[in-house]
């Protein structure tokens, strides 16, 4: 079936935002078990999944233009929001050619991709964009080419350069970003950027995802699921604009709780890049409500329980204190206490209710 | 609230020299070289000392030699960065580079020589004197320094901030976030930290 998108849908001021019932069930739940606990949790990148999210390598939604325009409006607002270090123009090339052959592969209905040598005309209809350019020359393109193209994703990137044994964040498209400073963070290395992240160095999560992630071959992506919660379905939520959404926390009340919680979730990527031999890292952001979520009753089961075992200092980190409560008490009282199976996904074809 | 268990929070240990080196330049926050920031047994005299006297009526030395035991004062950490550039354009292969002082000086120097293309596993630090910190806002991108205390009034947006211990080298800078963002006027008390 083909996706509608809608254009017209907004991630901040009056948050026009809804969900299709193919869109809800398409959701990449991140609880496979009833617990929830940091792990490195890194399977390979491949077509095909527990829902229709995992079939494509950059997946494309009914919320595609929406966001691109959202993406849009904060570039304006911080330009910041994307840089990339000089030393990674060979990296900003192979990331343009990755997601233009990929949507080109996996949405031809969308986009297309032909090359004559070096000068290759790309075309994306939902954004009516038709643009020839010469592949390895910047001044064909309006933008740099990381930016040209991730302005024409969904979900944010950042560029990982491997040298000394470490990885670094020296590039990135970060305007839909879970409460951390692309401008505070960028130059850092991957112990670093993760230095705020509570028990997981303890249980030495990120040495061992560092050493796995630096021997990543090319052609064999990987990805994992990570999660939060945000009130509102704002896409950014950064730290830089942390006075502009930290008071909608304050909101939430037992008769809203359903419609403003929302679970977001990453779809995390990592690709090595052929020629740079650096890493692109996608962080795909999908929000849903509650209201949307307990529409599954696998996953209402779950996310209760998974909120009402939540380790305090994970709660804490992800800002959930003011709200958890309530959010745990409205999902309680939709739990049959069925027991639930492994996996995340939905295991139903159509919504109740 | 002293250990926020950050881990981009800078560590840092005594100069140790490298026998490996070619050649050692060491920048020094003052002064004289304190004693405690020597790993024991190395000779200062192997290196190449830059020190800041902070002091006006220095002349300026542009014939002094660079040799090993040499010592260039410099009128001020300002006045020594301006020359570092132009220094570390000079060099090549083997260079073994250290830097004594407070954080923002040791971050200040190491961005310098990480720009004319030195890797850390190049650098040395030893971290003397106060403990005060510069601060980013993150909300405004305000820096300030010589912050002592927990939480900060922004001089740039006025927010009251959180400062963090995480830490940006590139910005050689703590992160401050608005402690107040979710309920505005809930400030705690700022306490003395970081002297």
């Amino acid at each position: 079936m083909t996706v509608q998108f809608k254009p017209a849908e907004t991630f901040r001021d009056m948050f026009n935002f809804k969900k299709s019932p193919e869109d809800i069930l398409r959701f990449p739940f991140p609880f496979p078990e009833d617990e929830y606990m940091y792990s490195v949790n890194i399977e390979p990148h491949v077509k095909g999944g527990p829902t229709a999210a995992f079939q494509a390598a950059f997946d494309i939604d009914e919320h595609y233009i929406a966001e691109c325009r959202e993406r849009e409006r904060v570039l304006k607002e911080d330009p910041k929001r994307c840089q990339v270090l000089p030393h990674m123009a060979t990296a900003e090339w192979d990331t343009l050619e990755l997601i233009m052959e990929s949507l080109a592969s996996d949405y031809p209905e969308h986009f297309s991709l032909s090359k004559a040598g070096d000068v290759w005309t790309w075309v994306n209809r939902p954004l009516g964009i038709h643009q020839t350019f010469t592949f390895g020359k910047a001044e064909t393109l309006p933008y740099g080419p990381f930016e040209y193209i991730t302005r024409q994703v969904q979900g944010d990137f950042t560029l990982q350069d491997q040298r000394d044994d470490m990885l670094y964040v020296d590039g990135g498209m970060v305007t839909t970003q879970a409460d951390w400073s692309f401008e505070f963070n960028i130059g850092m290395s991957f112990m670093e950027w993760h230095g705020p992240v509570p028990v997981a160095h303890e249980a030495g999560v990120f040495e061992r995802a560092l050493k796995y992630l630096m021997r990543l071959q090319y052609g064999q992506p990987v990805r994992r699921l990570n999660w939060t919660m945000t009130i509102n379905p704002r896409l950014d939520t950064s730290p830089e604009n942390y006075p502009v959404w930290g008071p909608d926390r304050t909101t939430v009340t037992p008769e809203n709780v359903g419609d403003k919680v929302h679970l977001r979730v990453e779809l995390q990527t990592l690709f090595r890049l052929p020629r740079s031999n650096a890493i692109l890292f996608g962080i795909r952001c999908y929000l849903a409500p509650l209201n949307d979520l307990v529409k599954v009753p696998k996953w209402r089961r779950r996310l209760h329980r998974v909120l009402r075992g939540l380790r305090p200092e994970l709660a804490e980190y992800k800002g959930m204190t003011r709200y958890r409560q309530t959010a745990v008490d409205y999902l309680a009282a939709l739990d049959d206490g069925a027991p639930t199976s492994k996996g995340i996904a939905p295991e139903i074809d159509k919504l109740e209710g | 609230m002293s250990d926020q268990g950050i881990k981009s929070k800078p560590t840092y240990g005594k100069i140790a020299g490298d026998k490996a080196a070619r050649y050692q330049l060491l920048l020094v926050e003052g002064a004289e070289i304190p004693a405690e920031v020597l790993a024991e047994g190395v000779d200062p005299s192997a290196f190449e000392t830059w020190t800041v006297a902070h002091a006006s009526a220095l002349p300026a030395a542009p014939m002094m030699d660079e040799a090993p035991g040499t010592v260039r004062p410099f009128r001020s950490a300002s006045h020594m960065f301006s020359a570092l550039e132009e220094r570390l354009d000079r060099e090549t292969m083997g260079l073994r580079f250290y830097a004594v002082g407070a954080e923002p000086f040791l971050w200040d120097a190491f961005n310098i020589a990480s720009a004319a293309g030195l890797s850390q596993q190049e650098m040395q630090f030893a971290h003397v004197g106060p403990k005060a910190r510069r601060i980013y806002c993150v909300h405004c991108r305000t820096l300030m320094d010589g912050v002592t205390t927990s939480i900060v009034t922004c001089t740039g947006c006025g927010a009251p901030l959180f400062v963090r211990d995480h830490f940006s080298k590139r910005l050689a800078s703590y992160m401050g976030v608005q402690v107040d963002a979710e309920a505005p006027g809930e400030v705690p008390a700022a306490e003395e930290l970081y002297k």
